[in-house]
């Protein structure tokens, strides 16, 4: 008697896990596209038209990888172009398509110490806040915008350290938090400010010209390296992405009516 | 991860604490750095509120002691929401620019290290024979000289929370990360280096710190042994 109460009790708790039977998809993707509120516009769309259940894991673009070369995700969706091939070459990717890009922005505090407003230049700028030692935010996290970050002071030849120079190790939206707690300039993608920049005492002072491009794209783990991963789910996320209804849902992403992320997918086929 | 990561991981991290890695010894620093100011600005005011709590005969002493234990497993994320809102620069505090910085990591720290400590001392004034106290008052102590020869009796109990509320606070990841932000070399300290380092898959670098920390609460809780041995013998 007691063992049919039991297996009566028990049997429901595997009826509630066992009654997906929808694909999960695990995507890896970058703190940028979850705190630009792009993940909760696209990832719904998606779930509805393919019936997928996606599973986002969330990291700077390194850290990202990192989890795709351990088989830990399926598809990834970053942005890195060298790292990203380095990716392919290595044999861990496959399959992988530019999807969209916007630009990367210089902000800092309203009073602007370091004297930017009006710069072009994000090159320019970034050496006057080296050279006044004007507090900076660094993500130093391996990211998509770390890496950006990085190559500017590497075109300088410029090795920022000090106490001005803060590393922060931490995603987009928590970088800006700390740069409008400690009155700080900081290197940021576009939506991500526009997202959060009610809640912050920072401007955008520099949009770059040219401008410091950020481009995202997407790519499967090689089923090789990890044949558990879900390919079929990964490359039915891949073709829809870079599909005229994928494409069209991207540019369709709206914040205060500003477009964000600028799709680039069918250009390039 | 499998076992021979594991092992290369370990190898590496004692790599790095040997080879003297400049990064990993700053966030040892500034984690003793944190934790020891922090416990020297909660002690003082924790063993009065434990002495007064356990010697005190007032309206409100059973409340305030159910108050007092009920905050020793007040969660410390909590305590790092709290402070977050006080000091963020829109907050009634903002304008001392305190989140961010060790400063607030310390203040997050004290206060929770201070049920502990105070929690702890009043066991420990509990259990004294009153009679120590009431002798001191009748040769003529005044009320704090009388205090002082109570609190020398159960100097080890005292001891013990110390100790006790530095293991509390040497392993707290919550309201560091919160009030802190772990940026390196500044308010990253170990809790937060190692959950950081996880996340990013550097394993050794987590290994490394892992094993400081652990050398840490070995080294406290041999030396709370040791006087809690010494202290029975008396």
């Amino acid at each position: 008697m007691f063992h049919i109460r039991f297996v009566l009790f028990i049997f429901p708790l595997f009826l509630a896990n066992g009654g997906a039977i929808a694909d999960v998809l695990r995507l890896g993707t970058t703190t940028t596209t979850e705190d630009s509120g792009l993940l909760a516009w696209l990832i719904p769309a998606y779930e509805t038209k393919s019936g997928d259940n996606v599973r986002i894991t969330l990291g700077g673009t390194g850290q990202v990888l990192k989890f795709g070369r351990n088989g830990d995700v399926d598809v990834i969706l970053s942005h890195s172009k060298s790292d990203e091939e380095k990716f392919v070459t290595d044999g861990f990717g496959v399959a992988r398509l530019e999807v969209m890009y916007n630009d990367f922005v210089i902000v800092g505090p309203s009073d602007d110490p370091a004297k930017i407003r009006g710069m072009t230049d994000p090159k320019q700028a970034l050496r006057k806040i080296f050279d006044g030692k004007i507090v900076f935010v660094s993500r130093a996290d391996e990211s998509g915008t770390h890496r950006a970050e990085q190559k500017i002071w590497n075109d300088l030849s410029l090795q920022p350290q000090g106490v001005w120079y803060l590393r922060a190790g931490a995603g987009m939206a928590e970088v800006l938090r700390i740069a409008h707690e400690r009155g700080a300039y900081t290197l940021t993608d576009r939506g991500t400010f526009m997202k959060h920049k009610k809640s912050l005492d920072l401007q955008l002072w520099v949009t770059g010209e040219p401008k410091i491009p950020n481009q995202y794209a997407v790519m499967a783990i090689d089923p090789k390296k990890y044949p558990k991963t879900n390919i079929a789910a990964a490359q039915r996320f891949i073709d829809w992405i870079v599909s005229p209804e994928g494409q069209t849902h991207i540019a369709n992403f709206r914040i205060d009516g500003q477009q964000i992320f600028f799709p680039n997918a069918l250009s390039r086929k | 991860m499998t076992d021979a990561t594991i092992w290369d991981a370990t190898r590496a991290a004692f790599g790095l604490l040997l080879s003297g890695d400049m990064e990993l010894w700053r966030t040892i620093f500034i984690s003793l750095r944190v934790s020891i100011i922090a416990l020297l600005i909660a002690t003082p005011f924790a063993i009065w509120t434990g002495y007064v709590l356990a010697t005190g005969r007032f309206r409100w002493r059973r409340p305030l002691i159910v108050l007092l234990q009920s905050m020793l497993s007040f969660p410390t994320v909590v305590v790092g929401l709290i402070l977050y809102l006080l000091f963020t620069r829109r907050g009634p505090l903002g304008d001392f620019h305190l989140l961010f910085t060790q400063d607030a990591m310390i203040i997050g720290q004290a206060l929770i290290a201070f049920p502990v400590l105070a929690a702890f001392t009043l066991a420990a004034v509990q259990s004294a024979d009153p009679r120590i106290r009431e002798t001191a008052l009748s040769l003529g102590a005044n009320r704090w000289q009388a205090a002082l020869t109570l609190l020398r009796e159960v100097r080890f109990g005292v001891t013990a929370s110390v100790l006790n509320g530095f293991g509390r606070v040497i392993s707290e990841v919550g309201c560091a990360m919160m009030v802190g932000g772990n940026i390196a070399g500044v308010t990253r300290n170990i809790p937060t280096a190692i959950a950081l380092e996880t996340s990013k898959g550097e394993f050794a670098q987590g290994i490394a710190l892992g094993l400081v920390l652990l050398v840490l609460a070995l080294g406290v809780n041999i030396l709370l042994s040791s006087l809690q041995g010494r202290g029975g013998v008396k």
